[in-house]
């Protein structure tokens, strides 16, 4: 009898967890500082909008990525905005799982930094929109400004300075190693590298959309990139962000080669940092071809298999309005996408490397735009660390990566 | 008695049930799976026979991570067996403190994977990692703990080796305290000398459950990946990478999702053949326990 | 006893060894974020605070403690449950005991199945079921190694009970069920517990599954929650500290069982 009881008691219970839905909207978004950010809209949304449910995800990147392609990939619906990081964009657009925005009215404003403007069309740069950007991610560069003035260096306009100051400080100030950067395998150590391939004139992947490492630009990039590590703390070859920031944070590394919005705010901060005030924050520096920052920004967008699109549609609008994203860098350091925000004087009060930043978006060059980046970018990460720990001949390294990259891209 | 038999299925049932639908339908689709060229699932699949097995044998990435997987199984079963059958003989007997001692023991086996792993991250760090910092307050000279290829899967089975052998060390410790005291009386009635006893008469009794403690934790171990992910990424170069992080690589980087299925298969198929290996000696030598 | 001295010595000396990592983890949970990365041996923090406790609590840490109890709990009665009855038909059908060695072997290979793997058909599975994203979705799932473990375990604690004790039930007239519940059950009850709490322990930390099917922070066990406190930008040593000292509370307070069921288990001879 008791059983019954229990059975039927379940039966409910489930039954009324599954029937009870008011509108709701779905968001998958990443986790950290930008759930942060989202909270702070979705709470500001819902006030305007009583009676309306947002159920806020906060997943990793991997996490999202999967969750993502297998909702859409499914057609299940079960998300009405989604996340994005740049280089997922290509895929998700050429299968046709996300909204035309065009169509669904509005388009993306100007306002929005060019570079990221074009990772959300379709085709690359001139066709519809398929997402607004949300995040303002850029890799930049950052060097200890009290060293380098300390040592009559001036601020890094190429890649060679970049070493001959590494080599400088290295020898002359004791117990600070030269430069810092990530080398664990995968997205860590191709991100460090790319700026200086870039900014060599190299390429992974051409125009023609082949497989262009084996070059000799592409070869000068590596062998400088090399030439940094012994001005580098030993056991660069596993460092991921955390110790590239404790490591100029602690004042052991008086340049990383790159530096993400993420980890500005907490050099500033005393409390955390010994180097308060005296790092300053730049677009990283060309060589033969001007500086090429790698963009790294999110988008938002909207699942085409989506039933609340109208609805979704206003609240990317919303989270992506000038307001929004002036409160969201005051109030989470959420970098924004919008030139007019970056000029905006209480935001450069707060953040004072936001002009550099804003550079480094307008001169952003975002990932290739093929489809399998994450297999080229998992390629490119095996070999690249095989360079690093000495275990391959960078030519040889270069030659086997792009022939393996050639036969991973689809036509 | 036929009608108790068709109670005794019944009661199976639900037991059968969810097994069927937790494990034979996903484990028979990856071995399905592994015979196709495919990035998802069965649509836009292409039937390749044992492609990918042959793909597997021919892969030096593939050789390499079996390697790494298998020197590390070994090595830390055997440390985990080994601190654990020490602590476990020594604490065997009574002494002060030893209520507290052997919850202590215990503790790092319930933390949580995630938080043994960050724990090590920092102390392993070359610069700012506590037992550098040690070595340095000691005058010794650091240690490269996960960049040198050499030393970084050892380092790896070092904290393996701390996290889990309390979990051999219960079971050793319940072993022992089985046996019963007449045994050792009599030994020692006997003259036989401690050692002798440890060596002649402990030992072999504590054989089943070594046995058992060597088959769970090698079992484990043959699993290896939170803590590569989480610590190298399989680096520096291919010194840490295991069969799961192949695994995961071709199931999730290069979504050959075919391939992976495959390596999948041969991780269960050995680990199958491993743990039957222990399970006949298991059930054979228990006729000495009874 | 010089020999008893020496033995007591090394214990304490290796059992100081073996706490460093997490007296370390513990003195990091009072540190401020300042103090986190040093060059210096020195354990205690120079100013410590519960400020990553307090934050704990405000990232609703009760709720995530709730959700993971659900879960285990839910995992280890359904896992009895279901078998429970298993073993007893197992055990009365008088199958021979080398099927023992084929289910320990079997628990063993599921659980070596990388998560992964195994997670798009499971993830079919509990979309056809409406229970993704859900704790009963979850409990599901850790049947796939729970249950077996727990037939395993039960099998042993099931032929200890003497035959004796069900003959005479059978002739006082009383039905299956009767006897599986007011014989079987009650005289069961060590091994039930012991293998009830093993379960726990095996569930309570389980993070790969949940990581997967888990997505609202408000269904967040602890472990998917100690997940977000390591990100790829940053790890939040206090809170993760914080959170890994308070969550193994429970485990430690368990163990004790744990080890009295091991006992009692190896006691009747090796399964």
């Amino acid at each position: 009898m008791r059983i019954l009881a229990a059975a039927v008691l379940a039966g409910m219970s489930f039954w009324g967890a599954v029937s009870a839905q008011a509108e709701k909207l779905v968001i998958a978004g990443r986790d950290g500082a930008y759930a942060t950010a989202l909270k702070l809209a979705v709470a500001e949304y819902k006030a305007k909008n009583p009676g309306l449910e947002i159920e806020q995800l906060e997943l990793t990147g991997g996490g999202l990525l999967e969750k993502a392609t297998i909702a859409m990939r499914e057609k299940s619906g079960a998300y009405d905005v989604i996340m994005l990081d740049d280089p997922w964009a290509v895929e998700f657009m050429g299968r046709g799982w996300l909204a035309d925005l065009d169509k669904l009215g509005g388009g993306v404003a100007e306002d929005f930094v060019k570079p990221a403007r074009d990772v959300s069309r379709q085709p690359y740069g001139t066709g519809a929109h398929y997402a607004v950007p949300f995040v303002g991610n850029v890799e930049m560069f950052a060097y200890r400004k009290d060293l380098f003035e300390k040592h009559g260096l001036a601020k890094p306009a190429s890649w060679t300075a970049v070493l001959d100051a590494a080599k400088t400080i290295a020898a002359k100030e004791p117990g600070v190693a030269g430069v810092v950067f990530r080398g664990k395998k995968g997205n860590p150590i191709v991100t460090g590298f790319l700026p200086i391939l870039w900014a060599h004139g190299g390429n992974v992947v051409g125009p023609d959309g082949k497989a262009s490492l084996d070059s000799e630009a592409a070869l000068k990039a590596l062998n400088l990139w090399l030439a940094l590590k012994p001005f580098a703390p030993k056991g660069v070859e596993t460092y991921d962000a955390t110790e590239v920031r404790d490591a100029l944070g602690q004042g052991t590394a008086a340049m990383s080669i790159e530096l993400w919005p993420a980890w500005a705010g907490s050099l500033d901060d005393a409390e955390k940092s010994k180097v308060a005030g005296k790092v300053e924050i730049m677009p990283a520096p060309g060589e033969t071809a001007g500086p090429a920052p790698m963009l790294g920004s999110w988008l938002v967008a909207i699942p085409a298999s989506s039933a609340n699109q109208a609805k979704a549609r206003d609240f990317i609008d919303f989270l992506t309005s000038k307001d929004m994203q002036k409160k969201l860098a005051l109030e989470a350091g959420s970098p924004p996408t919008r030139a007019s925000v970056y000029q905006d004087a209480d935001v450069t009060a707060k953040y004072r490397w936001y002009p550099a930043q804003l550079a480094a978006l307008q001169a952003a060059q975002p990932r290739p735009r093929i489809a399998d980046w994450s297999k080229v970018e998992t390629i490119l990460g095996d070999y690249l660390q095989l360079a690093l720990i000495g275990q391959m001949e960078p030519k040889k390294a270069l030659v086997e990566a792009n022939e393996k990259i050639s036969r991973a891209i689809r036509p | 008695m036929p009608q108790r038999r068709g109670l005794a299925f019944l009661l199976l049932t639900p037991a059968f049930a969810l097994f069927a639908l937790l494990t034979l339908y996903p484990l028979g689709r990856v071995l399905a799976l592994s015979f196709f060229k495919t990035e998802y699932g069965f649509e836009d699949a292409v039937f390749v026979g044992l492609d990918n097995y042959a793909v597997l044998a021919a892969d030096s990435f593939f050789r390499q991570a079996t390697w790494n997987t298998v020197v590390f199984t070994l090595l830390a079963t055997a440390g985990e067996l080994g601190l654990g059958l020490m602590l476990a003989l020594l604490v065997s007997r009574n002494f002060p403190g030893r209520f507290l001692v052997i919850p202590t023991l215990v503790a790092p086996f319930v933390l949580s994977t995630m938080v043994v792993t960050a724990i090590w991250s920092a102390w392993f760090h070359y610069d700012f990692g506590f037992l550098n910092n040690a070595l340095r307050a000691a005058h010794l000279p650091p240690v490269a703990w996960l960049f040198d290829p050499d030393i970084a899967l050892l380092s790896i089975v070092l904290i393996d080796v701390w996290q889990t052998a309390p979990l051999t060390f219960l079971i050793l410790l319940a072993g022992l305290q089985s046996i019963p005291a007449e045994v050792h009386e009599a030994a020692r009635i006997d003259g036989a000398t401690p050692r002798q006893i440890l060596l002649r008469i402990t030992l072999p009794l504590l054989t089943p459950h070594m046995m058992l403690a060597a088959l769970l934790r090698s079992i484990d171990s043959f699993k290896l990946f939170d803590k590569v992910y989480a610590l190298t990424g399989g680096g520096p170069g291919q010194a840490t990478e295991t069969l799961s992080m192949y695994v995961y690589r071709q199931g999730f980087k290069f979504f050959d999702v075919g391939l992976a299925s495959a390596a999948a298969v041969v991780m269960v198929i050995v680990a199958g053949i491993l743990a039957g290996l222990y399970a006949t000696k298991i059930i054979g030598g228990r006729s000495d326990v009874a | 006893m010089l020999r008893n001295t020496l033995r007591i010595t090394a214990v304490y000396i290796l059992t100081a060894i073996i706490l460093l990592p997490i007296a370390w983890m513990i003195a990091t949970s009072l540190k401020p974020a300042g103090e986190y990365v040093s060059t210096s041996v020195n354990l205690l923090p120079k100013a410590a605070t519960l400020q990553h406790y307090r934050q704990l609590i405000a990232d609703d840490i009760f709720g995530k403690v709730l959700n993971s109890v659900i879960v285990s709990c839910g995992a280890t009665l359904l896992a009895l449950a279901a078998g429970f009855p298993a073993a007893y038909a197992l055990a009365r059908l008088s199958l021979p005991r080398r099927l023992d060695a084929v289910f320990l072997v079997f628990v063993l290979v599921i659980k070596l199945v990388p998560p992964i793997v195994l997670a798009i058909p499971l993830y079919q599975v509990l979309r056809a079921l409406g229970l993704l994203d859900t704790l009963a979705g979850l409990i599901l799932v850790y049947q796939i190694y729970a249950l077996p473990f727990a037939i395993w375990m039960l099998l042993g604690f099931v032929r200890d009970v003497p035959r004796a004790y069900e003959e005479a039930a059978v002739l006082d007239g009383a039905s299956l069920w009767q006897m599986l519940t007011r014989v079987i059950l009650p005289l069961m009850r060590p091994g039930l517990i012991a293998t009830g709490v093993f379960l726990l322990i095996l569930c309570w930390n389980e993070f790969a599954y949940a990581l997967l099917f888990i997505q609202s922070p408000s269904k967040f066990t602890l472990p998917t929650y100690i997940a977000t406190l390591i990100t790829e930008d940053e790890t939040f040593w206090g809170r993760l500290a914080a959170i890994g000292f308070l969550a193994s509370l429970p485990i430690f307070a368990l163990v004790g069982v744990v080890q009295r069921g091991l006992t009692r288990g190896f006691a009747g001879g090796l399964r």
